[in-house]
């Protein structure tokens, strides 16, 4: 078994090394940038036990509680020991996040913000790159200096191989002899660890048999699993993940770019992600792509579990539901709130499901 | 007196129920109380009950369902109240079709297959007030039985229209109405029709096949009954106890795996 | 999918609309100007309603009944309400804007039905109820318009809210035709060149796109002379808003919400000039003679966000009630405000300017500054912050702004929990509470003074 530190000794450690810490919120941008800068990027996708209340005096209770944990969290004193705090514009929670930070709360922290385009033409791939330089040109304003020559590359080849061991993770997740708990602890252990530690981790684990097949195989989507009991309580429900497509998980699953320009390159890679509604990809395409995950692993029936207002996710439920009960795959969405336990409702809703597919 | 074969209960937010089984399936002894903040206190009651009917019960499969499910430890499964109901019910009535099942904290659209399988089902979003709790509540406020409420609803002649959804919301119109002088009747029905409309538009989603069921403590209300008939243009269908259609399934479950 | 053009269809189509619809709605529109009284209007609080609306409303009607014939007579492109439509008004395309006809579902108390279709399909509560309401109209093809025409393209751009964005991918695979996007980055401080290019690149290539459906080349003749026509309207549209800075003020912003569906849906038509030249013609009376559109104004109070469109005249009544007349809304300012970026000798260059402005593309701060500037340019009293909650972009934000007008400007300003299309998010009796509790603050404040 890996022994994972937490996210507190991980920025403890990378701070006493001299290094600075990036608070990062969900989905997307560019690791290798900051780790180029020096910041190590921790990501914070609504800490469930931050005091809610604190975030409620600056977003309505209609704002998702991702972001309406993240304001209270960082008002907690949550992220006093980040030097900065990334807000990615990846839906209009977020941009009010962003814009609220930036003109109300005024952090003692910097904050960027980083518009990811909604399509995947030339004219989106073009506007990344430049948006990418934008953000590099603000950190390096910010810091004072750009990164020593090389840093850019070397932290780009980290990534890239701590990606692609990540993809041999989910490869490889039946040989691992691991319960999707453990599983998903090391998957989301990328979201704070240092890329160096992650692909350690990553050699460590040893190949087994195959796991024993006992569980009712499901498919979980959605953006992020919390708690980590949901797990627990789908093993005890007698089911278990046999793929996913969460937004902290295999939908971030890049590959590795192929230009010699750092920035196309960085562009390249955050493009190669699989179809995602807050990127703006065909309900079709992701439609497509869920049904190619339900092929190559087998599972019976998709579990869509969401945190409550979550637009970019809502919209596309039904017509998902559709195009894969079609094909004889159940889908079932369930909706919950980011508390510190799942609630009675949402837990009766999952093992219904599983009852009725298995 | 029939052998006892099986027993499930079912601990529900409002009430308790357990329910004994012969050999062939039959409903042959059942208890109901309010349930009991102490459950583990009163799935013990239950039981003791049972064995001084039937005698030892250490060899009688017992499956238990309902939110409390979980609390009861003696209970050699344990399924949700979803495929509980839908079990229960087609074995009584004897075939596949829609049915709707409306509890205390959840209201819930189940499609039963053949065999009592649950084909899909659907459940009522947090903040509509679309269950029994929300009904019991403004019987409360409007001092009208629990009992009297259905009746009362429908004897109105005309209704006012309850059009949130959310409960708070809701409780403020009724609130409004009720300061503005207007009679508990057409209120009472215009909620009624409120409640019915949420539970069609569960039923919608996931597609209606016939004919259409009823279960839950909530069936007892006729006017649910008769507005579920007249918004979905189906014959509503009636299991002999309503209430108990989630403890039975558990025991038919039990029976099956027993 | 889409269904091409036909001589048949060109010809029901003017048939329908140029000659059978134009006179049924013209004598439709003169048994409305001579009515003076409205039901429910309370003339004891309100002056009279503005005469022109019957003539506004006979131009909307014509609009809608375009729709309901344009399928085989013109190529139909539904959009967003923030979209860069003049290249396909230059193309001939009929527009139609579904935000618009959910609003009109909202106004006719039409939504709880429609949105309903979709809300048994799957669709959740939680989403925008335009969204909703137009998903529910299309699966259910109820609509207070008779029929909307089907797509030929869709339109959508982000510069009101991501919100569109998702909408439209349904639309699209429902109705299986192009999606073009046009991706407007939010402007969290200030337009980047990158940004500006990104538009306007995205504009220089939807050309060809829409010309392909379209079955012709774009006019650049045509397009500038449709871009001066926004420009005009939105120029004419911006002046009957600033007549608002007159003491009475003659119109309210519900008014203005009223009378904003042309420049919204009808941009880039000469009609709409001669429609608000008509409307500043007939306000310039009211102010020659004093009157005011609420009949005894004491406050002057801002109204931020999305109307409630199904308590348009409820709302305009309670605050007269109080003597209060809302005079100015930032959502009805954002349709004018812009008109200075348009330039028809740059037309693609402006327009990229333009549409990645729009006050909603910007952060929460420099809304605060709007709102503040309105404030002092039309001597306001107060702040009415609508809570929508089926606007994230809009609303949120609005408790820092709230506390910035309460806390350091002395200014009462209260956040109203609604929604812009949905009454089951709304109760009235809540809603009059608090507007109550909120105008004995301003007469306390006054009081103070």
């Amino acid at each position: 078994m890996i022994d994972l530190p937490s996210r507190k000794k991980v920025i403890r450690e990378f701070q006493k090394k001299g290094g600075k810490i990036a608070a990062v919120l969900p989905i997307r941008y560019p690791r290798e940038l900051f780790r180029a800068f020096g910041f190590l990027p921790v990501e914070v996708w609504g800490p469930p036990h931050a005091d809610v209340t604190l975030g409620g005096s600056h977003l309505q209770s209609y704002t998702c509680d991702i972001v309406r944990n993240a304001v209270s969290f960082l008002l907690s004193g949550g992220l006093d020991r980040t030097d900065l705090i990334l807000v990615p514009h990846t839906c209009d929670s977020l941009q009010g996040m962003g814009s609220v930070l930036l003109d109300f709360v005024h952090p003692k922290q910097k904050v960027l913000t980083l518009y990811h385009p909604r399509g995947v033409r030339k004219a989106d791939f073009d506007f990344l790159t430049e948006e990418l330089k934008r953000l590099c040109g603000e950190l390096s304003d910010w810091t004072g200096g750009e990164p020593p020559p090389g840093a850019f590359w070397e932290a780009i080849y980290r990534e890239e191989t701590a990606d692609r061991a990540l993809a041999r993770l989910y490869r490889d997740r039946e040989l691992l002899g691991l319960s999707d708990r453990e599983f998903y602890r090391i998957v989301r252990s990328r979201e704070f660890l240092p890329a160096e530690d992650f692909i350690e981790n990553e050699k460590k684990l040893a190949r087994r048999e195959k796991r024993s097949t006992s569980g009712v195989p499901i498919l979980l989507s959605g953006i992020v699993p919390e708690p980590m009991d949901l797990f627990d309580e789908i093993e005890t429900m007698g089911a278990r993940v046999v793929a996913d497509d969460l937004a902290c998980g295999t939908r971030r699953l890049y590959k590795s770019g192929h230009s010699e320009d750092p920035f196309v390159r960085m562009a390249e890679r955050l493009f190669s992600a699989p179809p995602d509604p807050t990127r703006g990809s065909p309900i079709s395409e992701r439609a497509d792509h869920l049904k190619n995950l339900i092929r190559k692993s087998g599972a019976k029936g998709v579990l869509i579990y969401d945190v409550k207002f979550c637009e970019p996710e809502l919209f596309d439920v039904p017509l998902l539901r559709k195009k894969l009960e079609a094909e004889g795959t159940p889908v079932n969405y369930v909706e919950f709130e980011m508390g510190k336990i799942l609630s009675q409702q949402t837990l009766t809703r999952i093992e219904a499901f599983i009852e009725m597919i298995g | 007196m029939k052998a006892l074969a099986a027993l499930g209960i079912d601990v529900g937010s409002s009430t308790c129920k357990i329910v004994g089984v012969d050999e062939s399936g039959e409903l042959i002894w059942h208890l109901l109380e309010q349930a009991d903040p102490r459950a583990e206190d009163q799935v013990q009651r239950f039981l003791k009950a049972a064995e001084q009917k039937f005698g030892p019960l250490k060899a009688v499969p017992f499956v238990a369902t309902g939110y409390g499910r979980k609390l009861v430890k003696d209970a050699a499964k344990n399924i949700t109240e979803i495929s509980c109901h839908a079990k229960g019910v087609y074995h009584e009535l004897q075939k596949p079709g829609t049915l709707v099942d409306i509890g205390g904290q959840d209201s819930k659209v189940i499609v039963i297959g053949a065999g009592g399988r649950v084909v899909d089902f659907a459940m009522n979003d947090k903040c509509a007030a679309g269950t029994g709790r929300f009904l019991e509540n403004t019987a409360g406020r409007l001092h009208v039985p629990l009992e009297a409420l259905g009746k009362t609803a429908l004897s109105a002649d005309r209704e006012e229209t309850i059009s949130s959804t959310c409960t708070v919301f809701a409780e403020s119109e009724i609130i409004s109405l009720v300061a503005h002088g207007v009679a508990v009747e057409p209120i009472l029905k215009g909620l009624h029709r409120s409640l019915v409309s949420r539970i069609v538009a569960m039923i919608r989603s996931v597609g209606l096949v016939s004919p259409l069921m009823l279960s839950g403590g909530v069936a007892r209300n006729e006017a649910m009954r008769k507005l579920l008939e007249e918004e979905t243009g189906e014959k509503v269908h009636l299991p002999q106890y309503p209430q108990l259609m989630g403890a039975y399934g558990a025991a038919l479950i039990g029976l099956k795996n027993g | 999918m889409t269904e091409s053009i036909t001589i048949r269809g060109k010809l029901r189509y003017q048939l329908a609309v140029n000659v059978a619809g134009r006179l049924t709605l013209a004598f439709r529109r003169r048994r409305n100007e001579r009515k003076t009284a409205r039901p429910g209007w309370s003339r004891d609080v309100l002056a009279p309603p503005l005469k022109l609306s019957a003539r506004m409303k006979e131009l909307m009607s014509r609009h809608y009944l375009g729709g309901r014939y344009a399928n085989g007579a013109k190529k139909v492109a539904w959009v967003t309400s923030g979209a860069p439509i003049e290249i396909l008004k230059a193309l001939g395309f009929y527009i139609l804007y579904p935000e618009n006809h959910a609003a009109l579902c909202g106004a006719r108390r039409k939504t709880v039905e429609i949105a309903s279709e979709a809300e048994n399909a799957g669709y959740s509560r939680d989403i925008c109820s335009y969204a909703r309401t137009d998903i529910g109209a299309v699966l259910s093809g109820k609509t207070p318009v008779g029929r909307l025409p089907r797509p030929d393209v869709l339109l959508a751009c982000t510069n009101i809210c991501q919100t569109v964005l998702y909408w439209y991918r349904v639309l699209a695979d429902y109705f299986k035709v192009p999606l073009i996007l046009i991706d407007t980055p939010f402007i969290y401080e200030e337009a980047h060149a990158h940004d500006v290019a990104y538009v306007k690149r995205q504009l220089e290539d939807m050309i060809p796109a829409a010309e392909k459906i379209a079955g012709k080349k774009l006019s650049f003749k045509r397009l500038k002379e449709v871009v001066r026509f926004s420009r005009e309207a939105s120029f004419l549209w911006l002046e009957v808003l600033d007549r608002a800075k007159h003491r009475p003020s003659p119109i309210t912003a519900f008014d203005g919400f009223i009378h904003m569906a042309p420049i919204v849906d009808l941009r880039g038509e000469p009609v709409v000039i001669d429609l608000y030249r008509q409307l500043l013609k007939e306000i310039d009376v009211r102010i020659s003679k004093g009157i005011g559109a609420v009949k005894h104004e004491k406050k002057r109070l801002l109204w931020d966000n999305l109307p409630i469109w199904f308590k348009l005249r409820k709302m305009a009544q309670t605050f007269a009630g109080y003597g209060a007349n809302v005079v100015a809304a930032t959502y009805t300012y954002a349709w004018g405000e812009l008109a200075p970026m348009m330039d028809e000798t740059r037309p693609l260059e402006s327009a990229a300017q333009t549409y990645l402005h729009p006050l909603l593309n910007q952060g929460t701060g420099h809304k605060l500054e709007s709102m503040q500037k309105m404030v002092r340019e039309f001597s306001l009293d107060g702040v009415v912050l609508h809570s929508d909650r089926s606007c994230k972009p809009y609303s949120l934000g609005q408790i820092d702004q709230r506390d910035y007008f309460v806390n350091h400007a002395g200014i009462p300003a209260l956040l109203l929990e609604a929604d812009h299309n949905d009454p089951r998010s709304y109760s009235d009796q809540q809603a009059e509470n608090r507007i109550a509790a909120f105008m004995e603050i301003l007469e306390d404040s006054s009081n103070a003074d």
